[in-house]
């Protein structure tokens, strides 16, 4: 009893020992959330990339109100509840004064709870469930795609533009997925497109049962919103089984279909595919995309093809310079600040909605295309204005 | 629909069927559950992908010699780690639980989160019987896992060694009495289970890619296998393993494909409460 | 008991009010989520350190625990308290369901029953999306209408009190020697009289009941609910901090909830290889001092410096 006694006391000692840290500030840090690890983890070396990029490029241009800008980047692993403690830590630990990034609908959803009630700004950059801006919190912002801004925008006006037939939509079980998938049934009904729909497990690595299914519908478009490495298997064995080439799958999230490894796992059944991007080697709409392609190309020796990668970028820029406008860093004058963004991004310029009482609040759309790879090489299908080629089957 | 039910049933079942070999095998020997077994199934998909893709090697001598280092690696966790154990077997179950965990965050720093995949064996598909398209890939894990299996129980059945494991596993102090020595032959059924799991690994990592975390649902696969056909008992993990295969194909196709996974527990529950030594098991708990 | 000690418990309880109050908002975190880990592992310790059950399935009782609770309180609006209690009560039902149905089967087949419960458990909550959020997680209410991470620290640490008196009590009494006899020597408890059979289920259940409490706050205080709680990861943690503190002591378990958690702290500054690090300390501490922590300090004051 008595041993077990002192045994707490050394306890207690080294907890005390644990909570006296401390540390100066002699820079401004902001933060940045996104999965390093789990399925999605390209995304987090994506996120990397435009990280260090966009951190040169403001320091370059003098900094946040003098001082250097700093990042410090907390891994959510795809996972809701480490998504809301990094969120947490980033704030409590790291007494960052900003949080922005995230790719997984789910994530970010439970990070705006965090965000709403640690008052800190957040500015979600890629994940893209209408709910995210649509619960009008005052300290959300996203400055990327929302799911019914892809679907009604780009992915239904294209498979309306192309003629398809018979369509099978096949989302993942997240918010992304399930929220995007019956936006997109809800635009096919309104198109008066035959369609069937099915949820699936975003780590399967098996999907042959499921595409037997799909086969049987006899689609000519399969809609898959499947994000991460479990879109290469949907892929590979929808050629297996033969639902594609009859049918043409479209990635309704991309950047899978741009991951380094896509072509080792899907092998040949990934010509012919298409995806939606907001990022193609020969669309620049802005002189800062040019000037983003030049840098990235210049610090890392390769092209650039996950547009995450730009995504966190522009999101990095507007934070600046909201920061800048706002000549402080506490949270209400950051959120008036970023109410009255008007900025060129690589994407456009990029101006918040405020409009309260739907998605639109706080919420700036980029535009996005849709690609196919034919013979490994990118071609624009849609918008029309931007095309590069047309759909082959 | 059935029949490629049926088919996906049959090729998943073989897999089960040579994974959960190796559990009963050291199940049978020594009493042991060994919970790492499906990270060296995927230690050794690893090792295939490193050697054939990385290295260049052609893919069959890279697939031995996947197998060969999981076996030496399977001798190096029995002389440090289960050794100490015999006699309690919870806490050698701990003891590869802890292990599991410890390899699975190895593989994530060494290999990254990113499914690694073997070169295939052969690319394409085929029709079969004008039913349906399948994979060329899991036709050819089918064939070598079956023929795997078969000589498994060549060994078994007509080798000295195959003699010597049988009787230990059947009377485990006869055995001694009769001369066998049973710490060197712990020590090598130990290696041989997990070379069993390290030959699933590089059937079917060049069809399910590894990830550090894949192999946990193929320990789990097995264990159910294991106590459905069984403790200890081969064959029991033959007609096990298929019969979970067919099960949970044809329960995705007709029932619930998210639900595919529960049917095995539900198994394994089920044959607990019932039958508790399983289809072929001796009646000794 | 010596008069010496007599002053050490409540000395620690005083000590363990003020902890919190000189350290920042994050440091409060930790503590609070060591707290949560305190009566995970010490309630799991009772099934594997005293009656020798190694259970899988404890996390998933957590998590039984803050389903419940969390969904009662996001769906049906009611009082957390309640659902915590209703979550408790439920994760004690199941405790005794397994319990009894595990009660023919020793050792192994105990392990791969909870390891299949826990399976079930996640394959559901995963596939029932439509009432648990499947791995999207689930927002629940707080337990404070105003939240404070200092409230809910005394809320952990008044609820990890009760669960440590509840099994020292356990441990202490009749039925504690009971439960030593019936991990040292089955056959001999029999023997003289000790009913073994009941004595497991009893403690299965009451383990089981201290998960579902533990899980139901826990999930109140994180605010979302997630597969992560009743997951196979989560598990592992609390094995590992038992193993490390010391399996089949009573505080063993407290000191390992707590070094693990505040070193996990100290190693994710260098990077995210806490979970491996702390794999292989409870891999060494297992093969080479099954008594963990208190063993070592047992051994080292047994053994004067020379």
């Amino acid at each position: 009893m008595k041993r077990h006694g002192k045994g707490m006391a050394i306890g207690l000692v080294l907890a005390l020992a644990f909570c006296s840290a401390a540390w100066a500030q002699d820079t401004i840090k902001i933060g940045v959330v996104g999965p390093r690890t789990g399925p999605a983890a390209a995304t987090g070396a994506a996120f990397d990339e435009g990280i260090k990029l966009a951190v040169e490029y403001v320091n370059g241009k003098g900094g946040v109100l003098g001082k250097k800008l700093e990042v410090a980047f907390e891994d959510t692993a795809g996972a809701p509840d480490k998504a809301a403690s990094g969120f947490e830590r980033l704030v409590t630990r790291d007494k960052v004064v900003m949080v922005l990034g995230e790719s997984h609908s789910s994530s970010a959803l439970a990070q705006i709870e965090v965000a709403n009630r640690m008052k800190i700004p957040f500015i979600v950059v890629e994940a893209w469930a209408d709910e995210i801006t649509a619960k009008n919190y005052r300290y959300v912002f996203r400055a990327g795609p929302s799911n019914s801004g892809v679907v009604n925008q780009t992915i239904a006006q294209w498979v309306k533009a192309e003629n398809f037939k018979r369509a099978f939509v096949v989302a993942e079980n997240t918010d992304w997925g399930i929220g995007i998938g019956k936006l997109t049934e809800n635009a096919l009904a309104k198109a008066g497109i035959p369609y069937e729909s099915m949820i699936t497990e975003r780590n399967s690595q098996d999907h042959y049962v499921e595409l037997t299914k799909i086969k049987a519908f006899k689609p000519d478009v399969v809609l898959a919103y499947i994000y991460g490495v479990g879109l290469h298997y949907f892929v590979a064995q929808a050629g297996e089984t033969g639902v594609s080439p009859q049918a043409v799958v479209l990635d309704g999230a991309g950047p899978p279909s741009l991951w380094p490894d896509y072509w080792k796992n899907v092998g040949d059944y990934g010509d012919l595919e298409c995806f939606v991007s907001s990022m193609h080697e020969k669309v620049e709409l802005t002189p800062l995309a040019k000037l983003f392609r030049e840098a990235y190309t210049k610090k890392f020796g390769k092209a650039p093809t996950d547009y995450k990668s730009r995504s966190i970028f522009d999101g990095i820029l507007i934070a600046a310079d909201a920061i800048n406008r706002a000549k402080a860093t506490d949270a209400e004058k950051l959120v008036e600040a970023l109410e009255k963004t008007n900025l060129e991004t690589t994407r456009g310029t990029a101006k918040f909605g405020l409009t309260p009482g739907g998605p639109d609040y706080h919420q700036w759309m980029p535009p996005m295309l849709v690609i196919q790879w034919q013979n490994k090489q990118q071609v624009v299908l849609y918008p029309p204005q931007a095309a590069t080629g047309k759909l082959k089957r | 629909m059935l029949a490629i039910s049926v088919m996906n049933g049959l090729v998943i079942g073989v897999i089960y069927a040579l994974a959960a070999l190796g559990v009963s095998l050291v199940v049978g020997i020594m009493n042991v559950i060994n919970f790492a077994h499906g990270e060296l199934y995927i230690l050794a998909g690893y090792f295939s992908f490193l050697f054939a893709s990385t290295l260049g090697m052609p893919f069959a001598p890279a697939m031995g010699l996947a197998v060969a280092l999981v076996f030496l690696f399977g001798l190096l966790i029995e002389r440090l780690l289960i050794r100490p154990t015999y006699g309690n077997d919870m806490y050698s179950l701990i003891l590869t639980f802890i292990l599991s965990i410890v390899l699975q965050n190895a593989f994530l720093l060494i290999f990254g989160p990113y499914p690694n995949k073997p070169p295939l064996w052969v690319r394409g598909a085929s029709e079969i019987f004008g039913l349906f398209s399948y994979g060329n890939q899991r036709l050819a894990a089918l064939v070598s896992g079956a023929a795997l299996i078969a000589l498994v129980f060549l060994v078994l059945q007509k080798t000295w060694f195959g003699r010597i494991i049988r009787a230990t596993s059947q009377d485990r102090a006869m055995a001694e009495w009769n001369g066998v020595n049973t710490t060197r032959l712990n020590m090598l059924s130990f290696g041989l289970g997990c070379a069993l799991a390290a030959a699933a690994g590089v059937i079917l990592s060049p069809v399910f890619p590894v990830t550090p975390t894949a192999g946990v649902p193929i320990a789990l696969t097995a264990f159910v296998v294991v106590v459905l056909g069984g403790m200890g008992s081969m064959w029991g993990c033959v007609v096990g393993g298929l019969l979970l295969g067919l099960v949970e194909n044809l329960g995705a196709a007709f029932i619930s494909s998210g639900y595919k996974n529960v049917f095995g527990f539900l198994i394994l529950i089920l044959v607990l409460l019932v039958r508790p030594s399983g289809l072929f098991g001796r009646a000794k708990l | 008991m010596t008069t010496s000690v007599k002053w050490i418990w409540p000395a620690v309880l005083v000590g363990m009010c003020l902890l919190p109050l000189g350290v920042g908002i994050y440091p409060q975190h930790v503590l609070i989520v060591s707290l949560f880990y305190v009566m995970m592992a010490a309630s799991w310790n009772l099934l594997a350190g005293y009656t020798g059950q190694v259970s899988f399935g404890h996390a998933a009782m957590a998590g039984i625990g803050a389903y419940t609770s969390g969904i009662l309180a996001a769906k049906a609006g009611l009082n957390p308290w309640i659902g915590i209690a209703a979550g408790t009560l439920f994760a004690a039902l199941l405790g005794l369901g397994l319990g009894a149905l595990c009660l023919k089967m020793g050792g192994i087949y105990l392990s791969l029953t909870t390891l299949a419960f826990s399976q079930i458990l996640h394959i559901i909550i995963v596939n029932e999306y439509e009432v648990t959020r499947g791995t999207m997680g689930l927002q629940v209410p707080g337990l404070i209408p105003e939240y404070s991470k200092l409230a809910y620290y005394y809320i952990l640490l008044a609820a990890t009190v009760l669960v440590l008196f509840i099994l020292y009590r356990m441990i202490h009494s009749n039925l504690g020697l009971n439960f030593r006899a019936v991990q040292n020597d089955e056959t001999a408890a029999r023997a003289v009289g000790v009913r073994v059979l009941h004595l497991r289920v009893l403690a299965f259940t009451a383990a089981s009941a201290m998960a579902g409490f533990a899980g139901g706050l826990y999930g109140h205080y994180l605010l979302l609910v997630t597969p992560e709680i009743p997951s196979l990861d989560l598990q592992f943690y609390v094995l590992a901090m038992t193993v490390i503190g010391g399996m089949g002591s009573f505080v063993g378990p407290i000191l390992g909830a707590f070094a693990i958690n505040i070193l996990a702290e100290k190693i994710r500054d260098y990077g995210e290889y806490h979970v491996l690090v702390f794999g292989l300390v409870a891999l060494a501490t297992a093969r080479f001092a099954p008594e963990g922590l208190i063993g070592v300090w047992r051994s080292l004051r047994r053994r004067p410096a020379r």
